[in-house]
């Protein structure tokens, strides 16, 4: 077993790995003004998110993937957080949940440092024993990517192009 | 028709007449190997168990699934309806494609999103919902570009590995009416989003494939790099997925130890960016699973290709194929390409489809060590072959060469008349640094042909005088059985005497039992069983009846002998008996001088300042035999260090009859070998297959390489002293 700290260190060394960043904040409020630093839009936060923040832009409730589509910042909440891989566990159930991960360019990914586990094995043990997480569940792990052309490693392909995992403390 | 469609014999021109197919290929395989050993490395030592138990345990997993396959489908089946989704099995391609043309159809569906489905490869969908008036349109962006081309993937990860940027900018261009600068990849991977943005918002369903389907809740589980997957599956309100019913496995714990080897052995990632597990249809929406047979139930009854089934579509057995380097997925496969897809073809898609491309297979034995799921791929390969040959597929002058080799007086005598035929050509002055100069087509001027020296490797042991032995030789008072091996007599006899030599060093004495003649494996390579076992009969009628231990110079016999034999045999118990017997006696050179003959450390040190490095018989290698790291046992007699050589495992290139029936690739192979040997500044390349040494030595020859090719038993041999 590898302590809390550890594990905020290793889950940072992960992301970098895959292109991805971690950002320490003490609050849903840090959250809110890193992602609103980063532009002029109102962010685009997903139901999840909206709980705690109650502010941002929630995708549309009939057609949540066109009102968000190509939108600057998206906030979205992970259930765990894989140390050894850099991942996040997005449970999301209906594409309103999906909507904010799949479609903005630059997602955050808010986690409790509680819940960040050691082992993707540990992931998947908790996704066996929650039936219902598992009827859309994503282990995200930094930003999409392709290699199709030339194996030329471009980063931000359909989904986001930029990803960081802000660990509340 | 297109490069990937057309007949095997055109695949195969257009490759090797594409010039930068093979430096492209040279460079992925060798950036892959670096960062994929990395990846295992760091799972070894995060894990605490080795590459080879992880992927045991995860193919044991596959093993017992596969046994109870109808009890797991059901588990799935049972799971998944209850979550929402219509679970349906096929048996054939046919019926797949009537399915999702039929739901379609009654859903008014005209378009349908991709996201990217091997097994959607397999039966072809694209082109049969095409003739249904379905539209299908691939959303990965290497799917893409191939099915904008009307294309194969020649890669199962990376499928568009063929095409040039140059290509791709040109295709792009015309499928989106503007121009692309072909230095900006960048440019044209957003072109993706732009392009397909408008069929996700229009299309009726989604199709995905499953790296898994977890029978415990009945989930599937998909690893995409791009997000088009989840937009694939979270936009129309049909999802289909189409998988192979070997996906199944019976939990999420079998699902994580999966993907512990996936990604890394794939793209030599840690995790893929998107593991993707849906469990159900979403609310409001329909989820159609379709698990297809297409052969699969088959190959399971198959006793030897039956572990084929394991495949979790890494590709990696591709990324360490020499001749998948040279040619390239169109031509080395079908629609499944690399070794895999040598041998899963003829299930899915018949012998004749699988049929063109076995001969190119060099059996060096390298995907097997990089599966992950230890799929005894070089074994599989021989046995498609052997059926390709079954049902008429082998090309006559392999037959008539096969049939003449088999006669064992026929085959001295034609030597014999190469041999003299030889002297001649050495008088009257066509023989140049031994090798004949004859006018040759050009397409096998890469290789010098050998002259013949006069007498054989048996009669040069038979008339000089035995080599004294070392003092306290551990192996003094035996005598051995010298297999001389059929090329190596006639074509290195001096390696055959140098053998002798050193085994007589370690203290035994030797002797030559008559008309040893070939063990078979030529014939067995080539997938024609029963000439091999007419030879190796004979070979084993020579070497039988004695309790003498065997030794060669050639470890490719020894591997026929203790790998083939069984086979040849394995319905006929008399002479499977007596074919153990005999094997079970035999040693490669390079183990005897280790073990039973062993000689002492630096016994053989000149103190020469000839630079060597050491090319290993990569089949041997492979395996990981005793004795298969030549360098380590020079080192150890001379005292001398090897220079470092790159890729000192690779194959050379000679593969048998490969070299013969396709030489462009015997070529590019021994290009890539040579190129390393002429990096290591060596003075002396030595090895330890006779067929390499002839090889190599003929390529140098052609080359105008200024380095000289030995047998190790020679370069060891010269240092034995006179009177120890």
């Amino acid at each position: 077993m590898i302590t809390r700290d550890e594990r905020s260190a290793v889950l940072a060394a992960g992301l970098e790995a895959a292109q991805g960043e971690l950002l320490q904040c003490a609050s849903w409020g840090d959250v809110w003004r890193y992602a609103s630093s980063l532009t002029n839009e109102t962010p685009t936060v997903s139901p999840a998110a909206y709980e705690h923040l109650q502010q941002g832009d929630l995708p549309d409730v009939n057609d949540p993937l066109r009102s968000i589509a190509d939108r600057a910042v998206g906030i979205t909440q992970a259930e765990l957080a894989i140390a050894e891989t850099g991942s996040v566990l997005l449970i999301e159930p209906s594409p309103r949940d999906r909507a904010v991960s799949l479609l903005t360019k630059h997602l955050i990914v808010a986690v409790s440092e509680g819940d960040i586990i050691e082992e993707l094995a540990d992931g998947f043990r908790w996704l066996a024993r929650q039936p219902r997480a598992a009827s859309y569940a994503t282990f995200v792990t930094g930003p999409s990517r392709t290699a199709d052309i030339e194996r030329s490693l471009t980063i931000g392909v359909q989904g986001p192009s930029r990803l960081t995992v802000a660990v509340l403390a | 028709m297109s490069a990937s469609t057309a007949p095997f014999k055109v695949r195969y021109r257009r490759s090797v007449g594409d010039p930068d197919l093979k430096p492209r290929l040279l460079d992925f395989q060798r950036s892959w190997r670096e960062s994929r050993d990395a990846q295992v490395r760091r799972l070894e030592q995060r894990t605490e168990r080795s590459f080879g138990e992880l992927r045991r345990d995860f193919a044991a997993v596959k093993d017992s699934t596969l046994e109870r396959l109808d009890d797991y489908i059901a588990e799935f089946r049972a799971q998944a309806e209850a979550a929402g989704a219509t679970v349906i099995e096929l048996s054939s391609a046919a019926e797949a494609v009537d399915y999702i043309a039929g739901v379609c159809k009654s859903r008014g569906i005209e378009l349908v999103v991709k996201s990217k489905s091997m097994v959607s490869e397999e039966i072809e969908l694209n082109h049969e919902l095409e003739r249904r008036g379905i539209t299908a349109i691939e959303t990965d962006l290497g799917e893409w570009l191939l099915q904008l081309a009307e294309e194969r993937p020649s890669h199962l990860v990376m499928p568009a590995i063929h095409q040039k940027r140059q290509y791709v900018a040109e295709i792009l261009g015309e499928e989106l009416g503007r121009e692309f600068d072909p230095d900006d990849i960048p440019a044209m991977v957003a072109s993706a989003r732009d392009g397909l943005r408008g069929h996700y918002l229009s299309a009726g369903a989604g199709l995905t494939g499953a790296n898994a389907l977890v029978a415990e809740t009945g989930s599937i589980m998909v690893v995409t790099n791009e997000g088009n997957m989840r937009l694939a599956t979270s936009l129309p309100d049909v999802h289909f997925v189409t998988a192979g019913i070997e996906k199944l496995i019976p939990t999420w714990a079998d699902a994580e130890r999966q993907l512990q080897l996936l990604p890394r052995s794939a793209t030599a990632q840690t995790l893929s960016t998107y593991t993707t597990c849906i469990t159900g249809a979403q609310p409001g929406k329909e989820m159609h699973i379709i698990l297809l047979d297409n052969g699969r139930r088959a190959m399971r009854e198959t006793g030897t290709i039956g572990d084929a089934l394991r495949c979790i579509r890494c590709g990696a057995c591709a990324n360490v194929c020499p001749p998948y380097q040279i040619v390239g997925g169109h031509t080395f496969g079908h629609i499944y390409t690399g070794a895999i897809g040598l041998v899963n073809t003829s299930f899915h898609h018949g012998i004749e489809e699988a049929a063109g491309p076995q001969g190119l297979c060099v059996s060096c034995g390298a995907c097997q060590t990089v599966c992950p799921v230890d799929i005894p791929l070089p074994k599989q390969i021989l046995e498609v072959r052997h059926r390709a040959h079954e049902s008429g597929h082998a090309p006559l002058w392999e037959q008539i060469a096969l049939r003449l080799w088999a006669k064992p007086r026929l085959f001295r005598h034609l030597m014999g008349l190469a041999a003299v035929g030889s002297g001649i050509a050495r008088l009257v002055g066509l023989v140049h640094r031994d090798h004949l100069r004859l006018p040759m087509p050009k397409r096998l001027r890469w290789r010098s042909v050998p002259a013949l020296p006069l007498r054989s490797g048996q009669t040069l042991v038979k008339s000089r005088p035995p080599q004294r032995p070392w003092p306290n030789s551990p192996s003094t008072g035996q005598t051995v059985d010298l297999f001389a091996q059929c090329l190596a007599d006639r074509l290195l006899p001096t390696a055959v005497d140098s053998a002798a030599s050193l085994i007589e060093a370690g203290g035994a004495s030797v002797n030559l039992p008559d008309s040893q003649h070939c063990c078979g494996l030529p014939a067995f390579d080539a997938g024609d069983w029963e000439t091999a076992r007419r030879m190796a009969k004979h070979t084993i009628e020579a070497l039988e009846g004695s309790e003498r231990q065997i030794v060669t110079p050639a470890p490719s016999c020894v591997i026929s002998m203790q790998d083939h034999w069984p086979r040849l045999f394995d319905h006929d118990l008399e002479w499977r008996d007596r074919a153990a017997a005999v094997s079970e006696r035999v040693h490669d050179l390079a183990e005897w001088l280790e073990g039973p003959g062993r000689l002492p450390n630096g016994c053989l040190s000149k103190g020469s300042r000839k630079a060597w490095t050491a090319h290993r018989f990569c089949q041997a290698s492979n395996r990981n035999d005793a004795g298969a790291r030549i360098d380590q046992l020079v080192e150890r007699l001379t005292s001398e260090s090897a220079n470092p050589l790159q890729e000192p495992d690779v194959c050379c290139g000679f593969g048998g009859l490969t070299s013969l029936a396709a030489p462009e690739v015997g070529e590019g192979i021994l290009e890539r070998k040579l190129a390393c040997v002429a990096e290591s500044g060596c003075d002396t390349l030595i090895t330890n297959n006779p067929g390499c040494v002839i090889h190599l030595r003929a390529g140098a020859n052609a080359s105008g390489a200024s380095h000289q090719t030995l047998h190790y038993a020679d370069f060891l041999a010269a240092r034995l002293p006179k009177d120890p």
